[in-house]
C-alpha cells in the first residue's frame, strides 16, 4: 500500500475505533432506558436516537456543524473550558461517525436487553445484590453478546460514514480524510480508476476482518455463557 | 414476640390480598389453592412486591411499615428466597451461583457455611458444572443451597417443587427434611400439597380467596374439617404426634400416642424417634362393641365427640381415643345410615378400629423439633 | 356503493395519467453547476412563465459529480458546468451534442473572509495569505476535483502560496459547502466564485484573483447527446438571449469570453 493509503487507513481506524467506544457507554445508557423504563418523553428519546437512520447524512453533518463547530452553541463551550475543537480533526470525524452509528449500537443492545429473563435479576436482588452489582454480575454478562453486535455494526458503519462527515469536518488529509472521503476523491478525478479500485479492496478487507472477529468473539461468549462448550485447559 | 410477624394488604387488578399470621422458629407452611394468594404474600415478605399498607417484622427488624414510612428493599432483608423456578444464573459454574449471596454479607457472617449445605443438599459433584447441564432436581437442590448461602434470617420457598415430577419431588423431599432437621434458619414454605406440608412444616397459614382463614401447628390444621374448603382436602383425617417403638419381626412396627400403640405395617422407622401420622378417616371403622376373631390389629377405644352430617350419603365422626389427659381426637367415615343404625351422637362409647396396612409413607412426617410442641 | 366509485377512480387514474404528457407539461431537466443555482433560479421561473407548457427541472451539484452522472445516463437535456475539463470529459465519452456547445457566461474567482472578520492582505504575488489565516482554516472546494478549487489551487500556485497556504485548507464537496464553512465563521477565509459572495450577507470580499492567475473561468453549456425537444432547444437558446444575459450580470457572472 502506498504512504497515502496507510495514512487514510490509519485514520478510518482511529475515526471508527474511538467512534464506537466513546459512544458505547451512551449506547448502554440509552438501550437501558429504551427498554426497562418508562418514563415522560420516552417516544422522543427514541425518535431522536433513530433520526441519524432516516434523516439524509449530509442533514446530520449540517446540524452537528451549527452545535460543535467553534461558533455554535456547544463548540462554543467545549473550547472556551476545555480548549477542545471538533471541527475540521479527526475528532469531529469520530462525532459525526459515532453520531451516524448510534442508532444502530442502540437497537442491538435494546433488544438483547429485552431478551434478558428479569427474573435473573430479581432472584439476585433477593441474595443481597444491589441494583449496580445486579447489572455488572448478572445483566451485563447476559448482553455481552448483544452489546458486540451493537459494537460491530457501529463500527462497520463509522468506517464507511461519509456525508456527515465532509459536511462537518470536511476534507483534510491526515486528519478528516476517512478512507471513504479518499474513496470519493479519488472516483471524482478522471483517472482516479486504480486508485478507487485499490481502496476499495482496503475497505471490503477492513469489513470482512471485522466481522471475523466478531463472529469468533460472539462463539466464545456465547459457550461461556451457557456452558454448552467445555473450555479446555481450566 | 414471634420471629415473624405479618399483616399485610395489596390491591391489583380488582384483587384484594389481605393476609396476617405470626410464625416462630421453624417450618411455617403458607397453604392454599392457586390464585389464593401465597405467592403475593411471599413476595411482599421479600420486598418484590410492595403493600398497599401493613406492617412486616421479621426477627426483630421492621421490613416495612405503611405508617412509619419503611420500606426496606430486597437487597437489605437478609432473606433467601427459593422460586418455583430455579433462576440459576446460566454464566456461573454451580459453585459460583452457591457463592453469589454470601459475597454481600462476608466471610465472617457466615453462619450456614459452604461445606455443610453442599452436603446436605448432595452438591458436591456438581460444583464445577453449568446450570444448563443439570437436571431440575438438580437445580432446584442448586438453587435451594444457593439461598441458604446468602446467610439468610428466613428462608422462602415458593412452591419450590411445583416444576418437578415425581421422581425429582422424592429425591429432593429428604433433603429438604435434612435441612429441617440440621438448620435453625426458619422457613416460610409455600405449597399446595398436603403431603409435603405434612412431611415439611411445624406451623400452618391456610389462605383461601386472598385472606388467612386459619394458622395454627400442622396437627391441629389438617384436622379441622371447617377448613376443607380452602385446604382442598376433601377426605378428613386426623394427625397424631407418635413416637416410634421397635419394629417387630414380622414387618410390625408400634407407634405409641395418647390413645395406646399403633401398629403399622411395612413402614422403616426409627425407633426411639417422635413422628406425626396421617390417619384418614375412610381408613377408619366404628363399632359398639370390642369386636373379637377379626383381622384388624389396632383397636381403640373412645367416645364420640361429634357427628358431622355431610352433603352426600356419609357422615364424618370425631371419637377422642385418648381421654381427658392425654385428647387423640381422630375421624373416622361412616354411612349416615350406620350412624343413625348405631345411635351415634356425642358421648356414645365406641371402638375405634384401624387397619395396620392403612397407614402409608406418604401419611408420616417428622415430629416437631425439640422445643416446640 | 363508495366501493364502485373507488374502483373506477383506480381504474381510470392510469389510463389518464398515461394519456398526460400529451396534454400537460412537457419536462426539460437541466444539470447545472451549484454556482448558478440562483441565476438559473430566476431564468426557469422567468421562461416558465412565457412558456406554461414547459416544466423546467433542474439538479444543482458540483461540476464533476454532474458530467459523472450524465456519462453513466443520467436523464438530463442540457449541462451547464461551471469547468470546459468537465465538460470536455462528457464529450469525450459521447454524451454531449457537440454542435449546441457553447461558452455561456464566466465567473471570477474572490477571497471571502468570514462575518465581522478583518483580513488585511491584497492579493498578489507572494501575498501573506498563510500568516492571515493565523491558525484558521481556508475553505474551498476540494482541489482534486471540484471546479472552483482547481481554479483557487491555479490562482494561490501562480501566485507563488499554494505550498505554504495547503496545509491550513479545508476540502468541501462543493463550492458552496466552502461558503458555508466561511459563512459560519468556521473557517476565516474561503475561495469561492465572485457570483457565491454576493448570496451571504457580512461576507467580506478580500479582494479578486486577478484573472491571469488561474485558467479561465468559462461556463460551458450543452444539449445531452439525443435528448433534444423542442422545449429542451427553446430553453437553450432562451439562455443565450440578451435577457438571460442581463439576468446572469445582476447575479455578478460575466459575459462569455468572446461575446
Amino acid at each position: 500500500m502506498t504512504p497515502v493509503e496507510i495514512e487514510t487507513l490509519r485514520l478510518s481506524l482511529k475515526v471508527a475505533i474511538w467512534a464506537v467506544g466513546v459512544s458505547l457507554p451512551f449506547g448502554v445508557l440509552v438501550a437501558w432506558l429504551l427498554a426497562r423504563r418508562e418514563f415522560p418523553g420516552k417516544l422522543l428519546l427514541d425518535g431522536i436516537v433513530h433520526l441519524p437512520l432516516v434523516v439524509p447524512p449530509v442533514a446530520v453533518g449540517y446540524l452537528l456543524l451549527v452545535v460543535l463547530g467553534r461558533n455554535g452553541a456547544v463548540g462554543d463551550w467545549l473550547y472556551d473550558w476545555f480548549g477542545i475543537t471538533l471541527i475540521f480533526t479527526w475528532k469531529g470525524a469520530a462525532v459525526a461517525a459515532g453520531v451516524m452509528a448510534f442508532p444502530l449500537m442502540v437497537r442491538a443492545i435494546r433488544l438483547s436487553l429485552e431478551a434478558v429473563d428479569e427474573r435473573l435479576e430479581t432472584a439476585a436482588r433477593t441474595l443481597g445484590a444491589s441494583p449496580p452489582r445486579v447489572f455488572l454480575g448478572i445483566t451485563l454478562p447476559l448482553i455481552a453478546p448483544g452489546i458486540l453486535a451493537g459494537m460491530v455494526l457501529a463500527f462497520a458503519r463509522s468506517l464507511g460514514e461519509f456525508g456527515a462527515t465532509i459536511t462537518f469536518v470536511s476534507n483534510i488529509p491526515g486528519q478528516t480524510r476517512t478512507l471513504p472521503l479518499a474513496l470519493y476523491s479519488v472516483m471524482q478525478t478522471p483517472g482516479g480508476e486504480d486508485a478507487a479500485v485499490r481502496l476499495v479492496l482496503i475497505s471490503i478487507a477492513l469489513a470482512l476482518a471485522a466481522i471475523f472477529a466478531s463472529e469468533i468473539i460472539a462463539r466464545r461468549l456465547t459457550a461461556r455463557l451457557t456452558g454448552k462448550k467445555p473450555r479446555r485447559g481450566r | 414476640m414471634s420471629l415473624i410477624e405479618f399483616s399485610a394488604q395489596r390491591r391489583f387488578d380488582g384483587i384484594t390480598i389481605e393476609a396476617s399470621f405470626t410464625a416462630d422458629a421453624g417450618v411455617t407452611a403458607l397453604f392454599g389453592a392457586s390464585g389464593a394468594g401465597k405467592t403475593t404474600v411471599v413476595n411482599m415478605l421479600a420486598g418484590l412486591e410492595r403493600p398497599d399498607a401493613g406492617r412486616i417484622v421479621v426477627g426483630g427488624i421492621v421490613l416495612f411499615d405503611s405508617d412509619q414510612g419503611i420500606n426496606l428493599a430486597p437487597e437489605h432483608r437478609r432473606l433467601g428466597y427459593v422460586f418455583q423456578e430455579d433462576r440459576l444464573f446460566p454464566h456461573f459454574s454451580v459453585a459460583r451461583n452457591l457463592t453469589y449471596g454470601a459475597k454481600s454479607t462476608g466471610p465472617k457472617a457466615q453462619s450456614v457455611e459452604m461445606g455443610l449445605v453442599t452436603t446436605l443438599l448432595g452438591l458436591e459433584p456438581l460444583l464445577d458444572r453449568r446450570p444448563a447441564t443439570l437436571s431440575g432436581g438438580e437445580k432446584q437442590r442448586v438453587a435451594i443451597g444457593r439461598a441458604l448461602l446468602a446467610n439468610p434470617a428466613i428462608l422462602l420457598m415458593d412452591e419450590p417443587m411445583v416444576s418437578l415430577d415425581a421422581t425429582r419431588r422424592a429425591e429432593i423431599l429428604p433433603f429438604l427434611e435434612q435441612m429441617r432437621e440440621q438448620l435453625d434458619t426458619p422457613i416460610v414454605y409455600v405449597s399446595h400439597n398436603v403431603d409435603e406440608v405434612l412431611r415439611l412444616a411445624d406451623t400452618m397459614v391456610v389462605m383461601g380467596g386472598g385472606e388467612t382463614k386459619a394458622s395454627g401447628p400442622v396437627a391441629d390444621i389438617l384436622s379441622r374439617i371447617d377448613l376443607r374448603q380452602w385446604t382442598g382436602i376433601h377426605d378428613a383425617g386426623a394427625v397424631i404426634t407418635a413416637t416410634v417403638g421397635d419394629r417387630a419381626d414380622d414387618g410390625l412396627t408400634a407407634l405409641k400416642f395418647n390413645g395406646g400403640a399403633l401398629q403399622v405395617a411395612g413402614l422403616h422407622l426409627t425407633p426411639g424417634r417422635q413422628v406425626r401420622l396421617r390417619i384418614h378417616a375412610r381408613d377408619v371403622s366404628l363399632a359398639l362393641e370390642k369386636p373379637n376373631k377379626i383381622s384388624v390389629l389396632n383397636v381403640f377405644p373412645g367416645e364420640v365427640l361429634e357427628v358431622n352430617q355431610t352433603a352426600g350419603a356419609q357422615a364424618d365422626v370425631r371419637i377422642d381415643i385418648g381421654g381427658a389427659s392425654w385428647p387423640a381426637p381422630i375421624w373416622a367415615q361412616v354411612t349416615k345410615r350406620s350412624a343413625t343404625d348405631l345411635g351415634l351422637a356425642p358421648g356414645t362409647k365406641v371402638f375405634a378400629l384401624v387397619k395396620a396396612v392403612a397407614v402409608d409413607r406418604e401419611d408420616v412426617g417428622p415430629g416437631p423439633k425439640s422445643g416446640h410442641s | 356503493m363508495s366501493f364502485r366509485l373507488l374502483k373506477a377512480v383506480l381504474v381510470s387514474t392510469p389510463l389518464v395519467m398515461g394519456a398526460l404528457p400529451v396534454i400537460a407539461q412537457e419536462a426539460v431537466v437541466i444539470f447545472a453547476a451549484a454556482s448558478t443555482t440562483t441565476a438559473m433560479d430566476e431564468l426557469m421561473d422567468q421562461f416558465e412563465a412565457v412558456n406554461p407548457g414547459v416544466d423546467l427541472r433542474a439538479s444543482y451539484a458540483a461540476s464533476s459529480i454532474l458530467a459523472r452522472q450524465i456519462t453513466s445516463g443520467a436523464p438530463a437535456h442540457i449541462f451547464f458546468s461551471a469547468s470546459p475539463q468537465w465538460m470536455a470529459y462528457a464529450a469525450e465519452r459521447g454524451a454531449i451534442d457537440e454542435a449546441s456547445r457553447f461558452d455561456l457566461v464566466s465567473n471570477k474567482l474572490v477571497l471571502v473572509a468570514a462575518p465581522g472578520r478583518q483580513m488585511d492582505v491584497t492579493i498578489g504575488p507572494g501575498f501573506p495569505l498563510a500568516e492571515a489565516l493565523d491558525g484558521g482554516r481556508l475553505a474551498m472546494g476540494d482541489p482534486d476535483h471540484v471546479p472552483a478549487g482547481i481554479y483557487g489551487r491555479e490562482a494561490l500556485e501562480s501566485l507563488g502560496v499554494w505550498t505554504a497556504t495547503e496545509p491550513s485548507v479545508a476540502r468541501t464537496m462543493d463550492v458552496r459547502g466552502a461558503l458555508a464553512l466561511v459563512e459560519r465563521g468556521e473557517a476565516v477565509a474561503g475561495i469561492v466564485y465572485a457570483t457565491d459572495a454576493t448570496l451571504v450577507d457580512g461576507l467580506v470580499v478580500v479582494g479578486t484573483f486577478p484573472a491571469d492567475s488561474h485558467g479561465t473561468i468559462v461556463y460551458p453549456i450543452a444539449a445531452v447527446a439525443g435528448t433534444g425537444t423542442a422545449a429542451s432547444n427553446a430553453f437553450l437558446a432562451f439562455l443565450k438571449s440578451d435577457q438571460a444575459a442581463d439576468v446572469f450580470a445582476r447575479h455578478g457572472f460575466g459575459p462569455a469570453p468572446d461575446a
